[in-house]
């Protein structure tokens, strides 16, 4: 689904280029559910954004979907993000103007998606992350937890070869961050290709394989035995709350 | 994403924001309603000046001499004959007559009153369209007779005298005596205020009471609006041949003098439409700047939609539709109380409420042109905004 090889990117200041990425070989299996982890610096960020053809590498080939495109033009990338790849940000990037229901319809509108249809696939991808009850309302409405899964359901709108999910549990407590993982997880399990951004070692947990970057360069690749369920993890929380109580 | 898609986002943030986006028009409110108010005035005003001109006749002329020419003038330019002549010769002229006019006190049982004095022939009736009360109009034989008659406006008759009858009363003029034998209907024509009443007498008698036997100007009448022109010239000609002279006279028509009216009324137009479009202008300024403080709000909201899968021509279209709509918003608004505004001058004044909608038409293209020159550089803006740097921005 993805591969890079050999992706790089220089970062031309004023007076000193900054290699961001030396040279980053990685390959995900559709269907795969893949963290990236490192510390600040490590240049995950810069290839989140590769990934995530917000930017173009410097040196390197990226193929996402059998498509190659390092060496796409702007509005091919636009279209690309429009189609292939679902963002899931850490602040959830909602448009605080917009119900749930026309946030999630958002990158139809992009993909010329007519209104009927519209409604539709984004109401049903609001229930898909169990916010039935919640169309109408707006991102101030909602809490965190909410508003993010706000945010899956506009990233899967489209049905995107992809996932990226950037610190998706980093605004959130650790319940409501459990719950996004367990929707993750489900996805994952309906098929969904995720990659995931975290410097949370529990987190990255969860998922099948971590990929661990260092001064632009991967330094490991290991794979999880038995990743952390987030359903199972929730069901003791919720004891424990219980048990307070 | 289409049109219609981009015009709801536009409403979005417009009404996201309704008391900025009021002032923001405000601008191109007041402009778009002063131009069709203006424009509405004048044209009510014009239709009034020229229903006055239709009033008296859009086929009557004058005829004097060029007092600017080299030769001195010798007083016999215009002889009282030369009007039967014209008009017998002329199958362009209805009706021509000699024209002297004076003003004068004039004298009657009670009272003594300036009057504009005009002496002249019968066909002057039919000239100006005058319209006889009581009595009767000047004759052939009056003039022929030299007959000491005056025929006098119904207002003025009653400044001088009163209560009484004045029909066969006397009218001193100067020294003479004259009877007055008919009345006519006052003129109630804006031209006409201010000015001195008339009284009318032959023009033989006009000649009498003054000593003085030249004619200063002719008065014609053509059979029809379009004969007006042959009608001046034949005029011309046969005076100039019968007085053995060459550009000796002047002449106008009513028709130069509506011509010159609707100038008047065009540039005054002219000028107070620019001052509107100066206003337009101002508040095409206005959005311009408050569309750039909007891209400037809405980064995040650049960056989020990029990331999504808006193309530069998406953001571009979203933001340069939201000051076509704004500005059109306020064109719409402007129009509402420029019509608004032209009503009420016109009850106010009593013209009729000539709206312009080829005004209106232009004006709603005006403001959306504004809209696309003034939002393009703010749209240009956003539209230009890296994405990643974008969803970067608290």
């Amino acid at each position: 689904m993805i591969k890079t090889a050999g992706l790089t990117k220089i970062y031309q200041t004023s007076s000193v280029a900054v290699h961001a990425l030396r040279g980053v070989s990685i390959e995900v299996k559709k269907g795969e559910f893949v963290s990236i982890m490192g510390p600040s610096g490590s240049g995950k960020s810069t290839l989140m954004n590769l990934l995530g053809c917000l930017d173009k590498p410097s040196g390197g080939t990226y193929t996402l979907d059998g498509t190659d495109v390092s060496n796409l033009s702007e509005d091919e990338l636009a279209a690309i993000r429009n189609r292939k790849i679902g963002f899931v940000f850490q602040t959830f990037n909602l448009l605080p103007r917009l119900t749930a229901l026309r946030n999630v319809e958002l990158p139809m509108l992009y993909a010329g998606v007519e209104p009927e249809e519209r409604y539709t696939r984004a109401k049903t991808a609001l229930e898909r992350v169990g916010l039935a009850n919640r169309l109408h309302h707006y991102p101030n409405q909602l809490s965190g937890g909410q508003n993010q899964r706000v945010a899956i359901a506009r990233a899967l709108v489209n049905n995107p070869a992809v996932i990226l999910a950037d610190e998706p549990t980093g605004n959130l407590d650790t319940l409501s961050g459990e719950e996004i993982m367990a929707v993750f997880q489900e996805l994952n399990a309906e098929g969904a290709t995720i990659v995931l951004v975290t410097h949370e070692r529990e987190i990255a947990e969860h998922t099948q394989r971590v990929l661990t970057l260092r001064d632009g360069l991967l330094q490991r690749d290991e794979q999880i035995k038995d990743p952390l369920n987030a359903k199972e993890i929730l069901q003791q929380l919720r004891n424990k709350a219980g048990d307070r109580e | 994403m289409n049109l219609w898609e981009s015009v709801r986002v536009a409403l979005d943030g417009i009404m996201a924001n309704k008391l900025r986006s009021f002032l923001t028009t405000l601008g191109i409110i007041i402009g778009i309603a002063a131009v069709i108010t203006v424009v509405a005035i004048g044209q009510g005003g014009r239709a009034v000046i020229m229903g006055e001109f239709e009033k008296i006749g859009t086929n009557i002329y004058m005829v004097w001499v060029d007092w600017r020419a080299d030769d001195p003038p010798t007083g016999r330019e215009i002889q009282k004959e030369d009007a039967a002549i014209i008009k017998r010769l002329s199958p362009a002229v209805s009706y021509l007559a000699p024209v002297n006019t004076a003003i004068r006190p004039v004298k009657g049982s009670e009272d003594q009153k300036s009057a504009r004095l005009i002496g002249t022939t019968a066909d002057y009736i039919h000239i100006r369209n005058l319209e006889i009360i009581r009595g009767r109009f000047l004759t052939a034989q009056d003039d022929n007779g030299c007959r000491r008659v005056a025929v006098v406006d119904e207002e003025l008759a009653r400044e001088l005298y009163g209560k009484t009858d004045p029909i066969g009363q006397k009218l001193m003029i100067r020294n003479t005596p004259l009877v007055v034998v008919g009345l006519l209907k006052s003129e109630k024509s804006m031209f006409s205020f201010g000015t001195s009443k008339p009284v009318y007498i032959p023009i033989s008698t006009w000649q009498y009471v003054f000593h003085n036997y030249y004619i200063s100007q002719l008065e014609g009448k053509a059979v029809s609006r379009e004969e007006v022109p042959l009608a001046v010239e034949q005029t011309l000609k046969i005076l100039e041949r019968r007085h053995n002279t060459e550009g000796r006279y002047q002449s106008v028509t009513l028709e130069d003098e509506m011509e010159s009216a609707n100038k008047v009324t065009g540039i005054l137009t002219l000028i107070i439409s620019a001052v509107a479009g100066i206003s337009l202008l101002v508040g095409g300024i206005g959005v311009m700047n408050i569309m750039l403080v909007s891209v400037t709000e809405r980064v995040r909201e650049i960056g989020i939609r990029m990331a999504l899968g808006a193309r530069r021509r998406d953001i571009l279209m979203q933001f340069l539709v939201e000051a076509v709509m704004l500005c059109l918003l306020g064109g719409l608004v402007g129009i509402v109380l420029g019509v608004g505004g032209a009503y009420l001058v016109a009850k106010l004044a009593h013209w009729p409420p000539l709206v312009s909608w080829g005004t209106v038409a232009i004006a709603v293209l005006f403001s959306a042109v504004i809209g696309i020159f003034f939002g393009i550089y703010p749209a240009n803006k956003a539209a230009r905004m890296n994405p990643i740097e974008a969803l970067r921005r608290e």
